[in-house]
């Protein structure tokens, strides 16, 4: 019977083979993935959509993404930032396409009077929701159910202004930011964390959606209130007894609507971007079976957003083109 | 949020019997990035490092302090460096290797050598002198001499190699940066358990940080023993 000998041993016998098969191990498996992640970005059925993470978050694109994938072989990767850095990623060319909540940032990411040539082209209108206001129970502010925006933004200035309740904003470069900042303008006020002689009744947390909520649920005083998207909420509203819903858009107003464009980076501005594989992406979601898809999912037994391609014209303060429209029932016919 | 840690617990068990893809997605992603990153560290650092210790010369000073300084170099600083120069208008822009595994490993890869070059260094540093001595007067060269300090702090050495991979697998500002949690490719356990508790997902945050720890800690036992150091 012959002696087994430790592997020790073995190893320390050896000691300058195994060295080298340990250095082709590690270099090979680093080469290996190195020249596979060169060719993967290079492959023309691989783009890279940058969303907000409202979006992203509500898991509607875990449900669309799947169902576009196995109709044409596109594998679409998802970058879930704020809008502000969605839109700096289309400008560096860092992604194909975007999906995005501020019209205005939107409207300036396609911009291209004065022969500027713009960051993006062909934006289409997909899909809105609406953004709701929470707050603690005992709503010191005293909001209505009927309260229409402008009584509900200066309820809570007075509010705010006799100490009486905090308000708690994103502070960042995000789409409902962007929002909360024009709710604020409609009763010409330009919010500030001093807040007009009361300081720490209106924070900006810089945080996210959900870190945002949080930090409103824990209002020392439980006079918390907050602007949010509905998706978000409803992740959440299971969690966070304490806070109700305390304005959401009365009917005949659209302000609180919260309208969602897709953007294609344009490819004369970064000619490594896939504009064809984009387009078709593009049509999937603007096709009446994409709409369709949208307008069927729901959290929690609420739908979470509503199609709107085509006739965010009229109601939802997001205005589309007919040239737009045209423009994409051309790429919708794969997907009828 | 009691319930939440036990509800977490359970959900880990229930996620790792049933061999669920996406965490295993997870885990896949969080080690490979890791282990080759703080490999291929080790392999450029600790020449590096066993050198400087070793050698005397003029500002070897200078170059202790800013290894120890890029010890603690901020992760997020690093995730923001190599995302400029892989971002499309960056130098290495038009390899396309941005968010992709290759440049986490990259990130990671510049984090762990200073780390690895440092603890090296001082491990190198810390043998007794008179050892030095004993070896050299044996007649032993450069080389050799080299090989016995070694031999004698490896101890010292794979402690270092630890911190590194504990520092790349836990890790979540600067992979967040260069990875962009993109599911089912550069989702690693810490940006998804950002994510996760983003989404409300507290269970599932709670397990992925289980399984996390846990493998953290068979691995490190297990190289524990290899240490020989079992007391």
């Amino acid at each position: 019977m012959s002696e087994r000998r430790p592997l020790k041993t073995i190893i320390s016998e050896h000691k300058i083979v195994f060295l080298i098969i340990f250095i082709l191990i590690i270099g090979c498996s680093f080469g290996t993935f190195f020249i596979f992640d060169v060719l993967s970005a290079q492959n023309p059925n691989r783009i890279m959509l940058a969303t907000t993470t409202s979006t992203y978050d509500s898991g509607l694109l875990d449900y669309l993404l799947p169902e576009f994938t196995q109709k044409t072989g596109i594998e679409v990767l998802v970058l879930s930032v704020g809008t502000g850095q969605a839109l700096v990623y289309g400008e560096i060319g860092d992604v194909d396409v975007i999906l995005v909540h501020s019209r205005s940032r939107e409207d300036a990411f396609v911009n291209d009077s004065d022969g500027k040539t713009p960051y993006g082209i062909n934006r289409a209108c997909v899909m809105y929701n609406d953004f709701i206001i929470v707050g603690h129970e005992n709503n010191p502010a005293e909001l209505l159910p009927n309260d229409n925006i402008t009584i509900v933004m200066t309820k809570l200035k007075e509010s705010i202004d006799a100490g009486n309740s905090t308000f708690y904003s994103r502070g960042d470069g995000s789409g409902t930011y962007s929002k909360e900042l024009s709710l604020w303008s409609y009763i010409s006020v330009t919010p500030d964390v001093d807040w007009f002689g009361q300081p720490k009744k209106y924070t900006e947390t810089g945080q996210g959606m959900a870190d945002t909520l949080q930090m409103t649920n824990q209002d020392a005083n439980s006079q918390g209130y907050t602007l949010i998207d509905r998706g978000t909420w409803l992740s959440f509203n299971d969690t966070y007894t304490t806070l109700k819903i305390l304005a959401k858009s009365v009917v005949g107003e659209d302000n609180l609507l919260n309208p969602y464009g897709v953007i294609p980076v344009n490819p004369d501005l970064h000619s490594h971007v896939k504009y064809t594989s984009v387009l078709r992406f593009v049509g999937f979601l603007t096709s009446d079976y994409g709409q369709n898809l949208i307008n069927s999912y729901t959290k929690n037994g609420e739908k979470l957003f509503h199609a709107a391609f085509g006739m965010c014209n009229t109601t939802h303060n997001c205005p589309t083109t007919e040239e737009e429209v045209s423009f994409w029932t051309n790429y919708q016919q794969e997907f009828t | 949020m009691s319930n939440e840690i036990i509800e977490g617990i359970l959900e880990a068990i229930y996620l790792i019997f049933t061999l669920n893809p996406e965490v295993w997605s997870v885990i896949e992603v969080s080690f490979r990035v890791s282990l080759i990153s703080t490999f291929l560290a080790a392999l450029v650092s600790l020449p590096i490092g066993s050198f400087i210790g070793l050698r005397e010369f003029r500002g070897k000073r200078f170059l202790s302090n800013l290894i120890n300084t890029f010890m603690g170099f901020p992760p997020v600083v690093m995730g923001l460096i190599v995302f400029l120069l892989l971002s499309a208008g960056g130098i290495f822009g038009s390899l396309g290797l941005l968010y992709s595994t290759t440049a986490m490993i990259i990130a990671q890869f510049l984090l762990a050598v200073p780390i690895i070059i440092g603890t090296g260094k001082a491990a190198i540093e810390s043998v007794d002198p008179a050892l030095k001595e004993t070896v050299l007067s044996l007649g032993a060269n450069e080389r050799q001499l080299w090989w016995e300090l070694i031999k004698h702090s490896k101890k010292s050495i794979i402690a270092g190699f630890l911190v590194a991979f504990g520092q790349a697998i836990s890790e979540v500002g600067a992979v967040m940066i260069v990875g962009g949690n993109i599911r089912w490719a550069t989702r690693t356990f810490t940006t998804s358990i950002v994510l996760q508790t983003r989404m409300g997902e507290f269970g599932m945050a709670i397990a992925l940080g289980i399984i996390l720890i846990s493998i953290a800690f068979i691995l490190n036992y297990g190289l524990t023993l290899l240490q020989g150091g079992d007391k």
